[in-house]
C-alpha cells in the first residue's frame, strides 16, 4: 500500500532535511537541490513530500523559519536548525542505524 | 477537505513559499533547455501539484490534534479494511453491548435519576396519615385535616390533594368512561403547572354550590373537541350535571401525573357539607416544599402540627401522625431494584464483551509484533504506537456505539410499551445525555478492550523480539489470555446464577395452586360515582339488578362482584374485634378485608367448607371467613354464628355474623401465601366494583353481549376495563416475567461469549504451541495425552471462573431479595445446574482446539520452524 511506504520514508526524510539544514540557513528549493546533490542523485526526494515535512518540523520546533532574500534577490523562506532540532537530529541518526540493522536482519531471516 | 484551524496569514505564506519554489525550479528547467510553458509544467509536476501541496501544508498547520487524529484515523481505517470480518464482529458485539447498556441506562435515567417532570419536581412531597394503633391501614386524608395541615405548617408553599373516580361522560354519542380527578384547593399551585389553554378554576368554582367547571386533558381535548382553540361554550356531561370546560392541561402533565389515565380535573369544594368529617379518608395529599427546606425540617414541622391537632381533636387525631415521602419515591415504587439489577447485568455483559475483544486483540497484536517492532526501529515512541493501537479499537468502538444508539432507540420503543410493568416509561427519550453516555461507553470500551493489547504489544523488548527472530517467544507469556477468559466465565456465571434463581422462582410460582379458578372469567367495571355512596341502599339495589341481568344471560354460569380483583394484591390487613369470648389484648386479630356479592364462591370456584355463602338483600351484616382465619383466631369454638367488628369502625352494635367458612385462596397475589381473610357480604364495596362473570366458553367472546345487557339496563353508564381475569393476573406478574426473560437472555449471551472466549484462546494458543506439541509427539506422547491437556485447560478455566462467579453471584443475590419465590438465594440446585452447564460448555469449546492439536503432524511442524 502506498501509504505504508510514505510512513516508512517519513522518518528518513525528516532526518535528511535536518541534516541538510544543519549546514546553514537554506530555503525549501535549496534543500531539495542539496539533498539531491549530497545523495549523488540516488535518492529522488519527492518534492511533494518535502514541504509538508518542512512545515511539520517547523511546527514541532525543530526548524526555525524566517523570510529573507535569496541569491537572486527574491523573497524566500529560509529554514535553520533550532537547539531542539539539533538534539533530534542526533537521535534520528542513531535510530537510523538501528533501522538499518533491523532491516538487514529482516532480510536475513525472512 | 477544508482545514478549519488554518490562519489566513499562514495560507498566504504557503502560497508565497511555493511560488518561489516553482519559479526557481522553472528557471532551472528553462536553463536545461525547456520551453517556458514546459518548464513550469514540469516544475509543478515535480512538486506534486501546487494546489495539492498547498492543501497538505494547510493541513499540517491545522492543529496538532487534527494531525494526530488524521494519522490515527487513517491507521484505524486501514485496520478496518485489512480485516473486515474481524472488525465487523467487534463492531457488532460492541453495538449490542453498548446499545443494551444505553437502553437500560435510559430507563434508569428517566425513572430513577431525573426529578419528576414538574417544575422543581424534587420539592414535591407526598403526605400520608398513619395511625399509631395501626387499626386502620388507610393513609388518605380527610378534607378538614388537609386544610389544617396546609394552614398550620411553615415548611410547605402549599399542600393539596386529589382522589380519582371513574365517571361516564354522556354528552357524546355513546356514554364514555373517563377518569375524573377531584382536587382540593391549590392543586395546580402544588404541581406548578398551569393550563396550556384556557384558565384555572375561579374562586366561585371552588365553593360548594358554585358553577361547575372542569379542566380536561390534552388527549380528550383533541379527541372530543378536535383541538379547537376556543373553549367558550364547550361542555361535558358527567353523571347528571353539565360542566363548563375551563381549560386544557398540557400533554406533558398527563404523562407525569401519577394517575396517567386521568382526563378530567374538577374542584372538590372545601365547604361542602359532606366534606366536614375528620374521619373520612379521601385525599392523596401532595405538598410543595418552600425553597431551601429539607424533608427533615418538613417532617419535624408536620409532627408539631399534628400533635397540636391531636390535642384539639383528641377523638379523631390523637393517634395519627404525618408521614412524608418524596413524591418520586412513591411514583417509582419498587421499579428501582429491578432496574438496577438489569443495569448491573447489561454492564457485566458489556464487560464480558470487552474482555472477549481484548483477548482477540491481544492475539492479534501478537501476530503484528513484526510490524510494531519495525515502527519502533523507525523511532516511533511507545506512546505513538500505543496510540495507534488504541485508535484502531477506538474507531471500532465509535462505530459500535453509533450502531448501539440505533439498538438503544429500538429498545426504548419497546420500553414505552411496558407502562404496566414500569412507571414513568413515557418520559424515556433518546436525548443529548444518552448520546454523551453512549460516547462515554465507547471511550470506556476502547480503554478496557484496547489498553491491555496496547500496553502488552508495545513493550520495548518487542523491538528485540524481532532481532532474536524467535516466534516461540510469545507462548511463554500465555497467562494473561487465561486471566481474561476466566474473568469472562466468572461474569457469565454471575449472570447465570441470577437468571437461574429467577427462573426457578418463576417455575415455583407457576406450580402454585391459587385456590380459585381464573379461567373462563371475564371482569369489567361499570362507571359510578362516590356520590352514590350517600345512599347505600340504592347503590346495592343497582348492583344487584345488574348482577341479576348478567346471570340471566345465556352463556353465563355465574356472576358476582368484588371490590378488588382476586389474586392481584390488596390493601394491608385490617384489625378486627371478636364480639364473643375473650380476646387476648396483646394479640391483634388482623385479616384481609374483601367485599364480595352473592355468587362469588361459585364464580371463583372457591369451595365452601361450612355454613353458607353470601345472600343478596340480606338485612343483617354477614361475613365469610377463610380457613386460615378460623384456625388462627376462632379455634376451639364453632366459627358459625360468631360476630366480628372492624376495630377502626365499631359502627355495627353487634358486629357481622360469620355465616360460612371457605377454603384458603391466594387472593392477595399468586406469590403471597393465603392470609386470614374476612369476606364481607357487601356487593357494592365501591361504587364501581369489579363484575366477575364465569362464562361457558371464551370469556372475551361474551364481552359484547354483556356490554349490551348493561347498556339496555342502564344506558347512562359506561362499561370499561373489560378483560379476562387470567390476563389481569398475568399483568401483575409482567414485571417479574420481563425481568426473568431479560436476565435469562443476558445470561445466555454472556455464557455464549465466554465459551467463544475459551474456544478462541485455546485455538490461538494451540497455533502458537504447535512446535511444542510436535516435540511432545515426537518424543512419544500419545495424541490422547495432547488432547487431554487442552480439555483440562478448558475445564480449569471453567472451574476457577465458576468459583469466582459463584462468589460474585452470592454477593449479588441480595439484589434479588424480594424477587424470589420459594427459592433460597443460595439454592443448591441452581448452583449445581450452573456448574454443570458451564463445565459442559467449556468441554465443548475446548474439544475442537484439542482435536486440532492432537492431529498435528510432528514431522511437518518441526521442519516448518
Amino acid at each position: 500500500m502506498p501509504e505504508k511506504k510514505a510512513d516508512l520514508l517519513q522518518g528518513t526524510l525528516d532526518m535528511l532535511i535536518l541534516k541538510t539544514v544543519a549546514l546553514g540557513p537554506v530555503h525549501g528549493y535549496g534543500i531539495s537541490l542539496r539533498i539531491r546533490e549530497v545523495s549523488k542523485e540516488i535518492l529522488q526526494v519527492q518534492q511533494g513530500s518535502l514541504y509538508p515535512a518542512l512545515h511539520r518540523l517547523e511546527k514541532r520546533g525543530w526548524l526555525l523559519a524566517e523570510w529573507g532574500e535569496s541569491d537572486n534577490g527574491r523573497e524566500a523562506k529560509f529554514y535553520r536548525l533550532s537547539a531542539r532540532g539539533r538534539r533530534q537530529l542526533a537521535e534520528e541518526e542513531q535510530s537510523w542505524y538501528r533501522l538499518a540493522e533491523a532491516v538487514s536482519l529482516v532480510l536475513q531471516t525472512s | 477537505m477544508r482545514v478549519p484551524f488554518c490562519r489566513k496569514a499562514t495560507r498566504e505564506e504557503i502560497d508565497r513559499e511555493l511560488a518561489f519554489h516553482l519559479d526557481e525550479a522553472a528557471r532551472a528547467n528553462r536553463q536545461a533547455g525547456m520551453s517556458v510553458a514546459e518548464a513550469r509544467r514540469q516544475a509543478s509536476i515535480a512538486l506534486g501539484g501546487r494546489e495539492q501541496t498547498a492543501q497538505q501544508l494547510r493541513e499540517v498547520h491545522g492543529s496538532v490534534l487534527w494531525e494526530a487524529l488524521s494519522i490515527n484515523t487513517g491507521a484505524a481505517l486501514r485496520f478496518l479494511r485489512r480485516s473486515p470480518s474481524f472488525s465487523f464482529a467487534i463492531i457488532l458485539t460492541l453495538a449490542l453491548g453498548i446499545g443494551a447498556n444505553t437502553a437500560v441506562f435510559s430507563a434508569i435515567d428517566a425513572v430513577l435519576l431525573r426529578p419528576l417532570a414538574f417544575p422543581q419536581g424534587d420539592r414535591l412531597v407526598a403526605l400520608e396519615q398513619h395511625d399509631d394503633g395501626s387499626k386502620d391501614p388507610e393513609t388518605k386524608l380527610a378534607p378538614p385535616r388537609l386544610e389544617d395541615w396546609n394552614r398550620l405548617n411553615h415548611t410547605f408553599g402549599a399542600i393539596s390533594g386529589y382522589y380519582t373516580q371513574d365517571v361516564s361522560e354522556t354528552a357524546g354519542a355513546l356514554p364514555e368512561r373517563l377518569q375524573q380527578v377531584l382536587v382540593a384547593p391549590r392543586f395546580l399551585e402544588v404541581w406548578g403547572v398551569a393550563p396550556a389553554l384556557g384558565r384555572s378554576f375561579t374562586a366561585e368554582e371552588e365553593h360548594f354550590g358554585g358553577p361547575l367547571a372542569v379542566l380536561i386533558s390534552d388527549r380528550l381535548w383533541r379527541r372530543r373537541f378536535g383541538a379547537a382553540p376556543d373553549l367558550a361554550g364547550k361542555h361535558l356531561r358527567l353523571g347528571s350535571s353539565s360542566y363548563a370546560v375551563a381549560g386544557v392541561m398540557p400533554a406533558s402533565f398527563s404523562t407525569a401525573f401519577p394517575a396517567h389515565e386521568a382526563d378530567l380535573w374538577t374542584p372538590q369544594p372545601v365547604d361542602a357539607p359532606y366534606a366536614q368529617s375528620r374521619e373520612s379518608t379521601w385525599y392523596t395529599a401532595v405538598g410543595r416544599l418552600k425553597p431551601g427546606v429539607s424533608l427533615e425540617q418538613a417532617r419535624a414541622d408536620l409532627a408539631i402540627v399534628q400533635a397540636q391537632l391531636g390535642r384539639q381533636y383528641p377523638r379523631t387525631d390523637r393517634t395519627l401522625h404525618a408521614v412524608l415521602v418524596p413524591e418520586k419515591t412513591l411514583v417509582v415504587g419498587e421499579a428501582g431494584s429491578s432496574l438496577w439489577l438489569l443495569y448491573g447485568s447489561v454492564t457485566l455483559l458489556l464487560l464480558i464483551a470487552c474482555t472477549n475483544i481484548a483477548a482477540l486483540l491481544l492475539a492479534r497484536t501478537a501476530e503484528r509484533e513484526q510490524e510494531i517492532a519495525l515502527r519502533f526501529s523507525l523511532g516511533a515512541s511507545r506512546g505513538a504506537v500505543g496510540m495507534q493501537l488504541l485508535s484502531e479499537i477506538g474507531a471500532l468502538a465509535l462505530l459500535g456505539a453509533a450502531l448501539g444508539l440505533l439498538v438503544a432507540a429500538g429498545a426504548i420503543r419497546v420500553l414505552h410499551q411496558l407502562g404496566k410493568a414500569l412507571p414513568r416509561t413515557g418520559e424515556i427519550t433518546l436525548n443529548l445525555k444518552l448520546l454523551l453516555y453512549t460516547l462515554g461507553c465507547a471511550l470506556l470500551a476502547t480503554l478496557v478492550c484496547g489498553s491491555l493489547p496496547a500496553l502488552r504489544g508495545t513493550r520495548r523488548e518487542l523491538a528485540q523480539a524481532l532481532a532474536r527472530g524467535s516466534r516461540t517467544q510469545v507462548s511463554t507469556r500465555g497467562r494473561l489470555p487465561w486471566v481474561l477468559v476466566t474473568a469472562q466465565v466468572a461474569f457469565a456465571v454471575t449472570l447465570l446464577v441470577g437468571a437461574g434463581l429467577l427462573l426457578r422462582s418463576f417455575d415455583q410460582l407457576r406450580r402454585v395452586r391459587a385456590g380459585f379458578d381464573p379461567a373462563h372469567v371475564l371482569c369489567f367495571q361499570i362507571s359510578g360515582s362516590w356520590g352514590e355512596t350517600a345512599d347505600m341502599g340504592r347503590l346495592t339495589q343497582r348492583v344487584d339488578q345488574t348482577l341479576d341481568a348478567l346471570r340471566a344471560t345465556p352463556g353465563v354460569r355465574a356472576a358476582s362482584t368484588a371490590a378488588a380483583l382476586p389474586g392481584t394484591g390488596g390493601a394491608a390487613p385490617t384489625a378486627f374485634h371478636l364480639s364473643e369470648g375473650e380476646q387476648d389484648p396483646d394479640r391483634q386479630v388482623l385479616a384481609d378485608s374483601r367485599f364480595i356479592s352473592a355468587g362469588y364462591l361459585a364464580t371463583m370456584r372457591i369451595p365452601l367448607l361450612r355454613g353458607q355463602g353470601c345472600r343478596a338483600g340480606d338485612p343483617v351484616p354477614a361475613v365469610l371467613v377463610n380457613r386460615s382465619f378460623a384456625t388462627a383466631y376462632l379455634m376451639g369454638s364453632d366459627p358459625l354464628g360468631r360476630h366480628l367488628q372492624l376495630a377502626a369502625e365499631p359502627s355495627y352494635a353487634t358486629g357481622a355474623a360469620v355465616r360460612g367458612v371457605v377454603a384458603d385462596a391466594r387472593e392477595q397475589g399468586l406469590n403471597q401465601a393465603p392470609i386470614p381473610t374476612v369476606y364481607w357480604c357487601v356487593e357494592a364495596g365501591t361504587p364501581f366494583p369489579y363484575y366477575l362473570v364465569r362464562t361457558e366458553g371464551d370469556p372475551m367472546a361474551m364481552a359484547a353481549t354483556l356490554r349490551a345487557v348493561v347498556h339496555t339496563l342502564e344506558p347512562g353508564r359506561a362499561v370499561y376495563a373489560v378483560s379476562p381475569l387470567a390476563d389481569s393476573l398475568s399483568d401483575t406478574e409482567l414485571e417479574n416475567r420481563l425481568r426473568t426473560t431479560l436476565l435469562t437472555l443476558f445470561a445466555a449471551t454472556a455464557i455464549a461469549l465466554a465459551s467463544l472466549g475459551i474456544y478462541g484462546t485455546l485455538s490461538y494458543l494451540g497455533r502458537l504451541r504447535q512446535r511444542e506439541m510436535g516435540l511432545r509427539l515426537a518424543v512419544g506422547a500419545t495424541r490422547w495425552e495432547i488432547a487431554r491437556r487442552f480439555l483440562r485447560q478448558g475445564l480449569r478455566v471453567a472451574a476457577v471462573g465458576s468459583c469466582v462467579g459463584f462468589a460474585l453471584g452470592w454477593l449479588g443475590s441480595h439484589l434479588l431479595a424480594g424477587m424470589l419465590y420459594g427459592v433460597a438465594a443460595a439454592d443448591p440446585a441452581t448452583y449445581a445446574g450452573t456448574a454443570l452447564l458451564v463445565a459442559m460448555l467449556a468441554l465443548l469449546a475446548s474439544a475442537a482446539p484439542a482435536w486440532r492439536a492432537a492431529r498435528i503432524n510432528p514431522v511437518e511442524v518441526l521442519r516448518e520452524q
